[in-house]
C-alpha cells in the first residue's frame, strides 16, 4: 500500500514537471514531435525506476539528467550527428539537426528563432538563466565539464541578444 | 565559484552575471565594466541576450502538453486502473435470488413439460446477464459524461447561477441529496464558483456545483447519499478519457471532484474540497 502511495505521489510530481520537462526536451530536440517522444520515453522510464529516485535535491535534475542521456542514445541510432561529437556545438556553424517547420506545430517564430541555435546552447542557457541551476549542476545534468557550460552560456546570450534586432527588423 | 581568468571576456562577464566568479574576480569585472567602454557594452548585451531569452523561454510553458501522456503517466502501465477507482457508490446491486425460481420452474417444468422450462431458464439467465452490465457502470461514469455536456456550456453552465447566494444553492441541493454540506470556498485555487445543478446518476440524486478557472476549464464537485462502507476519507484517482476524478467516501456520502486530466493538481484541489465541504 505504502508502495502504490510513494508511486502516485511521484507520477503527481512528474505530472506537475511535464511543462519544464517538455521545454526541457525541446532544447535537445529543437521539434515538439520528437521533444514529446522524448518526454514520454524519459517519464515511462523514471516511472520504472522511480525506486531509484532518493527525494534529495531536485526531481527535476534527475529526470533532465536521463532525458538528455536518451537523447543522446537517439542521435547515435540515427547517426546525425556532424563532427563526431570532438567539435564543440558552438563552434559548429551549421545545425545538425533542423528544426523542421512542419514538426514544430506547437512552436511560435519566436520559438523557432530560438530552438535555431546551435545544439547544446538552449539547453544551457535554459538551466542555468532560466531555471537556476548552477554551473556545476548543469553540468551534470548534461554531463559535459563546467567549461563548456561557461563558454555556450555566453555564447547562448549574445546569440539571444543578437535576435532582438532581428526581430525588431522582422516586425518593421 | 569558477576561475574565469584567461577566459575570453565575453565568457568572465557571462559568469560574473551569474555570480559565479570568486570575490576578487568579482571586483575586478565590476571596475571593469564601470571604466571600459567596451566591456560594458558586452555586458549589457549578456544582460539584453539574458531577458530576451527569458521572456521567450517562459512562452515554452504555454505550450499545451500532450493529455496522452499525462493519462499514461498518471495512471501508468503496471496499474490496472480498474483497481483505483471508487466502486463502492455503486448502485445498489439487485441480486436475483435464483433458486426459488428453479425450484419453480422445475415446478413449471413437471407441470407443461421440458421444453417450456428450457425458456424459462433462458429469460433468467438473461436478466441476470443485464444487471451485471448494468452494476458495472459505477456513479463516476454517469458524472464523467454529465462533465462533459455541461463543462462545454458556455451561457447554460448551471442550473442555480451562484449570484442566488451560497444560502439557496445549499439548502436546494442538502435536501435534494439529503446530503448536509458547505460550500467550498476555491478562490485561493484559481477557482469562480458558478453555481450548482441537480443530476441523476446511478439512479440517485447527485448534487453538482460547478467552479470555473481563469483559463475556462470546468471543474465540478458532486455528491451523493450511499452506504458508509469501505475506507473512509481515503481519496482516489481515475481517468476517464480527458477528464480525470479524485473521489472518496466520508459520513455518508461519496464525493467526486473532476476536472480536466491535464491538471496536474486535480488531488491537491480535492484534498482542499474534502476538508472544507
Amino acid at each position: 500500500m505504502r508502495q502504490a502511495t510513494e508511486s502516485n505521489e511521484f507520477r503527481r510530481d512528474l505530472v506537475s514537471l511535464l511543462p519544464k520537462l517538455r521545454r526541457f526536451a525541446m532544447t535537445l530536440t529543437r521539434n515538439a514531435a520528437d521533444a514529446d517522444d522524448l518526454v514520454q520515453e524519459a517519464c515511462e522510464r523514471a516511472i520504472t525506476r522511480s525506486h531509484l529516485w532518493n527525494g534529495e535535491g531536485r526531481l527535476e535534475s534527475w529526470i533532465y539528467a536521463m532525458t538528455r542521456n536518451l537523447w543522446i542514445d537517439e542521435i547515435r541510432k540515427r547517426k546525425v550527428r556532424t563532427g563526431g561529437g570532438t567539435v564543440d556545438v558552438a563552434d559548429q556553424d551549421e545545425l545538425t539537426i533542423e528544426p523542421s517547420g512542419e514538426k514544430a506545430v506547437y512552436a511560435s517564430q519566436l520559438q523557432k528563432m530560438i530552438l535555431s541555435m546551435p545544439e547544446g546552447l538552449a539547453s544551457v542557457f535554459v538551466l542555468v538563466n532560466v531555471e537556476g541551476h548552477s554551473y556545476r549542476e548543469t553540468a551534470t545534468i548534461l554531463n559535459i565539464p563546467i567549461g563548456t557550460v561557461m563558454s555556450r552560456l555566453s555564447t547562448a546570450r549574445i546569440r539571444l541578444a543578437a535576435m532582438i534586432s532581428e526581430t525588431t527588423e522582422r516586425r518593421a | 565559484m569558477q576561475n574565469t581568468k584567461g577566459l575570453s571576456l565575453e565568457i568572465r562577464l557571462s559568469a560574473y552575471l551569474d555570480g559565479e566568479v570568486t570575490d576578487a574576480e568579482h571586483r575586478e569585472l565590476e571596475e571593469l565594466v564601470a571604466r571600459d567602454e567596451e566591456a560594458r557594452r558586452l555586458f549589457e548585451q549578456l544582460q539584453a541576450g539574458n531577458a530576451f531569452g527569458n521572456k521567450a523561454f517562459e512562452d515554452f510553458l504555454h505550450d499545451p502538453v500532450p493529455l496522452s501522456l499525462v493519462r499514461r503517466i498518471k495512471q501508468g502501465t503496471p496499474t490496472n486502473p480498474k483497481a483505483e477507482r471508487v466502486t463502492t457508490a455503486d448502485p445498489i446491486r439487485h441480486r436475483t435470488r435464483l433458486w426459488p425460481r428453479t425450484l419453480a420452474a422445475s415446478v413449471v417444468l413437471l407441470l407443461v413439460g421440458g421444453s417450456t422450462g428450457y425458456i424459462l431458464g433462458m429469460v433468467n439467465s438473461q436478466s441476470e446477464q443485464n444487471q451485471q452490465v448494468a452494476a458495472a457502470r459505477s456513479w463516476l461514469d454517469d458524472i464523467a459524461e454529465y462533465h462533459r455536456v455541461y463543462s462545454r456550456q458556455e451561457t447554460h453552465l448551471v442550473e442555480v447561477p451562484a449570484s442566488q447566494g451560497d444560502a439557496a444553492i445549499i439548502n436546494w441541493l442538502a435536501s435534494s441529496v439529503g446530503v448536509n454540506f458547505n460550500r467550498p470556498d476555491l478562490a485561493a485555487q484559481g477557482l469562480t464558483f458558478e453555481g450548482g445543478r441537480l443530476l441523476v446518476a446511478a439512479g440517485k440524486p447527485v448534487a453538482q456545483l460547478m467552479y470555473r478557472n481563469a483559463e475556462g476549464d470546468v471543474f465540478a464537485i458532486c455528491f451523493l447519499k450511499s452506504e458508509s462502507k469501505g475506507e473512509q476519507g481515503k481519496l482516489a484517482e481515475s481517468m476517464r478519457d480527458d477528464l480525470a476524478m479524485v473521489s472518496w467516501q466520508k459520513s455518508g456520502a461519496s464525493y467526486v471532484v473532476i476536472g480536466p486530466s491535464a491538471d496536474a493538481k486535480l488531488r491537491d484541489l480535492a484534498e482542499t474540497v474534502a476538508t472544507e465541504i
